[in-house]
């Protein structure tokens, strides 16, 4: 049997090239049978009108009977699929109007969706572009708090030896500043220690070149590096180019092995990457937590065996060296969690707003599809008297429907792939950027599969409504139902206009509580001056700057030439500035030292004598450091730095030598010493370290404008010259704009040491542009989808009070004949448009009330209830909407009469 | 036994099993093979020419029958049907179905 059916559907295919000859002749066969037909008729008697009547009849339908010919050699579902397409895209060019608002709403929903599904899904859902990245963890070390704390080397060794659940780790430190020379422009650079299986770990190989080879990471091997395609391209023009090459990093050379892929970007935006020097000695004993760790699962083995297995590693070098590791425990957590943590809870914000925006869009074409239906009932009816089935209508209406969604997905997606390239180049955005941001397939597929829907939602709302009634009953309705004026359509309508309206107000809420959290943010009082304050970092290479002597020379000489620069009112070295704090200590009064309690929390500043004038913090009691203290805190920390670079292991008893003094802020001072002058007082840093207070300076902000203000010490940065992870800012008031010192500030460091650079060169409101980022970008892209919503809600309400006006045309003239005044009929169509906005307004108001709970979180300065914002943005609501009601109902006052009684 | 699609196609069935036959004896046209049914039928059978002209296009999308355009005895234009072997065999085996089927309707109808 499956023979005939192939010889059938090859005779088919056949047929589709000989369609128009077929149809030929089935019409030459039809007339032939009537002829001969007609001739017997004439035969038995018939006139000739008579015979040729008869014949046809008895024929039957000529139409249906050929068509069921015909079906056989036309594909019909792909004929009559083609037929719709035609006729929808007529249909839609005869009414220019209705389809460009309709397709542009699209178009705004649906492009607006895709672009920012498009960053969720770099940053969120897509594949982390390492091999097999589920089975990738981070191993932190923990001291009995939730924080993730950083690896020692010595530990990292063992829990090689004693995990089971592990095929391979890693360890690597985190990025350091580096001076790069030797290729083009000196650059401070971000460079990254690896252990040299780091690569091979994470399965990612180099555009060029290799990865690091095993044994690179000892010594006498290991001045190779491996570049990033950035740097790559800046110094080298391209990456091929690199291979081979020499490059000089903190003034060592190290050959150039590999160049990564472009958009491998791990860790941070690191710019070459080297080996560690694995030695022990080098490394770092226990207790010197300085590294990150990275693993690899065994095929089968889960995160909780694996968790369960650190913690009974833990527990086990706990028990071996008490002295380091009593507290210490271990926490196992995914990669990708590690990557995508921060910005998740930004980016679903994001998605609910922007599904509430293709929600208004949708609502809106809806509206405009189904007044449209209305109208079409006759031309529904007329079609299934003249013989389509039901299915076929429905096909059209979907058809249509679909056609339109698609037409505003296409230009929707345009204006997505715009908007994504502005996100993936603009590097303020803050976002993971493992992967770029790019429109790819399953973006596609995603905008595809939502145009589907839209469209067959809205195909079917009026095939719904069509294929209800009854055919007659469709050809002879009243005027009034037709017009869509009455019944539940009319109530459908409106409660759509209404959820629009509703919708758009909760955009506009969220948006007006994000701005004003920007305007507070950016006026907060941050307890330091930030008007003509510049900020710049300065890194000395290890190499060059070996003894700390060294070092201390060389800044006290750059500050010295720095104050003197023509514009500058002060100027100070601070290994933190204002805002962008991360040091941390932990503070005891004497005696009440206890490693089980922990202690304040306690923010810590290496600041020279200036700072505090610098930026304005006052004393509140006590005085600055004295040269002596600014001596005795170089010798601690110099003999600090001799202990710990021979391998010293963590203290738990006193040195006295290391006695040092320190600034407090009043935060701290009212916390340790609430009703006495904390100056003179003693405190337990890091629970070994006495500190006595010489100083108490007013609050500033540590770590950023939202953050609380915390206790916080600050020592004289002369303790601690050696700082890879935070190296030195140079700091300048001036008097002018302070980018004109800038030239000045570069000819001092040149003049020291003509390979050393600047490193991020920032004003003070830079810094807090800086730190506003995240806010920045919600207050932007929730603003600009508040705008939209807005826009097309007052579209939407347009559409309907435009299409209804049209509709009661007759009614109105009746109206006017009968004496109502132009005025009248205005108040009656602003009447019918304000009730829809004001039931908008409050159904929104509800609604926003719950909804804005959910931003609580990002706001500051403002309650997520605040009272004014839902007042302001429910008075424009209603102006918008009274706007848009006001066109349509202009024109139906100037309706003349005569014209609208004859209207039907 | 060519098992049946549907049921509801016994009636389709059925006229292109009297097509065939018409056949069996010659090529003919459309018309005639109407005619030759009508006549042979005593005047019972009235095909519907909006039902044959599909069935003569489907049995010869089947291969059941072939088609040529000649002419007519009175000089026009006109399509002859007429049987491939394939078609002769559907015919003997279709005709073999309706005698056992008709049959055994007679015999249930018999009974009392």
């Amino acid at each position: 049997m499956s023979s005939e059916v192939l010889n059938k559907f090859v005779r088919r295919l056949r047929t589709l090239f000989k369609r128009r000859e077929l149809d030929r002749d089935l019409g030459d066969e039809v007339a032939f049978h009537l002829a001969m037909r007609e001739r017997k008729n004439l035969d038995t008697g018939m006139n000739p009108e008579d015979a040729r009547h008869a014949a046809r009849r008895s024929f039957g339908n000529v139409t249906q009977a050929t068509q069921k010919s015909r079906a056989l050699w036309t594909f019909e579902t792909f004929e009559g699929f083609f037929q719709d397409v035609r006729f929808g895209a007529r249909m839609l060019r005869k009414n220019p109007g209705f389809t460009a608002v309709a397709i542009l709403t699209l178009a705004l929903g649906i492009g607006a969706n895709s672009a920012i599904f498009s960053v969720i899904n770099s940053v969120l859902l897509q594949r982390l572009p390492f091999a097999d990245p589920d089975r990738l963890v981070r191993i932190y070390a923990t001291q009995n708090t939730p924080a993730n704390l950083p690896v020692s080397g010595e530990d990292y060794f063992d829990w090689q030896k004693l995990a089971q659940s592990f095929e391979s780790m890693s360890i690597y430190g985190p990025p350091q500043s580096y001076n790069a020379s030797g290729a083009g422009d000196p650059e401070t650079i971000s460079v990254d220690r690896t252990e040299a299986n780091f690569f091979s770990l994470l399965g990612i190989q180099p555009q060029v070149g290799r990865a690091f080879g095993q044994g690179e990471d000892r010594k006498g091997n290991n001045q190779v590096a491996i570049l990033s395609a950035g740097f790559a391209a800046r110094h080298f023009g391209n990456a091929g180019e690199a291979l081979g090459k020499v490059v000089r990093l903190d003034f060592q050379p190290y050959t150039v092995i590999g160049v990564m892929p472009g958009k491998f970007n791990y860790p941070e935006a690191v710019d070459a990457w080297i080996p560690l020097d694995m030695s022990l000695e080098v490394l770092g004993r226990r207790g010197n937590y300085s590294y990150r760790a990275l693993a690899r699962l065994k095929r089968g083995v889960t995160l909780a065996q694996a968790r369960a297995d650190m913690a009974a590693v833990a527990s086990n070098l706990a028990r071996e060296f008490p002295v380091t590791n009593a507290n210490e425990g271990t926490r196992v957590i995914p990669f990708k969690e590690v990557l995508t943590g921060e910005s998740r809870p930004q980016l679903l914000v994001l998605l609910g707003t922007v599904a509430l925006v293709l929600l208004v869009a949708c609502t809106n074409v809806a509206n405009l599809l189904l007044a449209r239906a209305t109208g079409r009932q006759r031309e529904m009816a007329l079609r299934t008297a003249l013989g389509a089935s039901q299915s076929r209508l429905l096909r059209q209406l979907l058809t249509e429907g679909v056609l339109l969604s698609f037409a505003g997905g296409a230009v929707g997606l345009t204006g997505a792939w715009w908007l994504v390239k502005f996100a993936q180049s603009a590097k303020q955005l803050p976002l993971p950027r493992q992967n770029p941001i790019q429109l790819d397939p399953i973006v596609l597929l995603f905008t595809i599969c939502a145009c589907l829907l839209v469209g067959v939602l809205f195909g079917l709302a009026p095939a719904l409504e069509a294929s209800r009634m009854e055919q007659s009953e469709q050809l002879r309705s009243s005027a009034q139902s037709i017009a869509g004026t009455s019944g539940w359509r009319l109530m459908l309508r409106n409660a759509l206009v209404v959820a629009e309206v509703a919708t758009s107000l909760a955009l506009l809420v969220g948006a007006g509580l994000l701005l004003r959290t920007f305007a507070h943010m950016r006026n907060a009082d941050i307890g330091v001056r930030t008007q003509h304050i510049l900020t710049a970092a300065v890194v000395l290479p290890e190499a060059k700057y070996q003894a700390i002597p060294d070092r201390r020379e060389f800044y006290d000489r750059l500050l010295e030439r720095v104050q003197h620069i023509p514009g500058v009112d002060a100027a100070a070295l601070a290994e933190q500035i204002p805002l962008e704090g991360s040091h941390g200590n932990t503070a005891n009064l004497p005696g009440v030292a206890d490693s089980l309690h922990g202690g304040l929390s306690v923010n810590v500043n290496f600041v020279s004598p200036d700072y505090f004038r610098l930026f304005g913090l006052s004393f509140l009691s006590g005085r600055g450091f004295t040269p002596e203290e600014i001596d005795r805190a170089y010798e601690a920390g110099r003999k600090s730095d001799e202990y710990w670079s021979a391998g010293g292991q963590t203290l738990n008893h006193v040195v006295p030598e290391w006695s040092s003094f320190a600034i407090i802020n009043r935060t701290m001072a009212r916390q340790l010493w609430p009703n006495e002058d904390a100056v003179g007082k003693v405190f337990i840093n890091n629970l070994t370290q006495p500190v006595t207070v010489v100083g108490v300076v007013a609050d500033e902000k540590y770590g950023g404008i939202r953050e609380p203000v915390n206790a916080e010490q600050y020592f004289p940065v002369t303790a601690e010259l050696r700082n890879h992870w935070y190296p030195p800012n140079i700091v300048v008031r001036t008097a002018i704009e302070p980018q004109s010192v800038l030239s000045g500030i570069r000819r001092a460091l040149q003049g020291l040491d003509s390979e050393l650079s600047l490193f991020r060169v920032r004003t003070m409101e830079q810094v807090i542009s800086d730190n506003m980022q995240d806010t920045t970008l919600q207050t932007v892209l929730l603003g600009t989808f508040a705008a939209l919503g807005l826009v097309l809600a007052a579209v939407g309400l347009y559409g309907v009070m435009a299409y209804l006006v049209t509709q009661r045309t007759h009614e109105i003239g009746l109206r006017m004949a009968l004496g109502a005044q132009q005025r009248d009929i205005l108040r009656l169509v602003l009447g019918r448009g304000s009730k829809l906005a004001v039931l908008g307004v409050a159904v929104g108001l509800a609604g926003s009330l719950v909804l804005t709970r959910l931003l609580s979180q990002e706001l500051f300065g403002v309650k997520a209830t605040d009272p004014a914002t839902f007042a302001a943005v429910s008075l424009l609501l209603i102006f918008v909407a009274l706007l848009a009601s006001f066109i349509p109902a202009r024109r139906a006052s100037r309706v003349d009469p005569l014209v609208a009684l004859r209207y039907e | 036994m060519k098992p049946r699609d549907n049921p509801g196609d016994l009636l389709q069935g059925t006229l292109d099993l009297l097509i065939l036959k018409a056949l069996a004896r010659g090529a003919m046209h459309g018309y005639g093979v109407a005619e030759w049914i009508h006549q042979t039928s005593d005047e019972i059978l009235r095909v519907e020419e909006g039902a044959l002209y599909p069935a003569l296009h489907r049995l010869e999308l089947r291969g059941l029958l072939d088609s040529e355009w000649g002419f007519s005895d009175n000089n026009r234009r006109a399509k002859y049907y007429s049987l491939t072997a394939a078609g002769r065999k559907q015919l003997s085996e279709e005709t073999e179905f309706w005698r056992r089927m008709s049959g055994a309707v007679a015999r249930i109808l018999q009974t009392a």
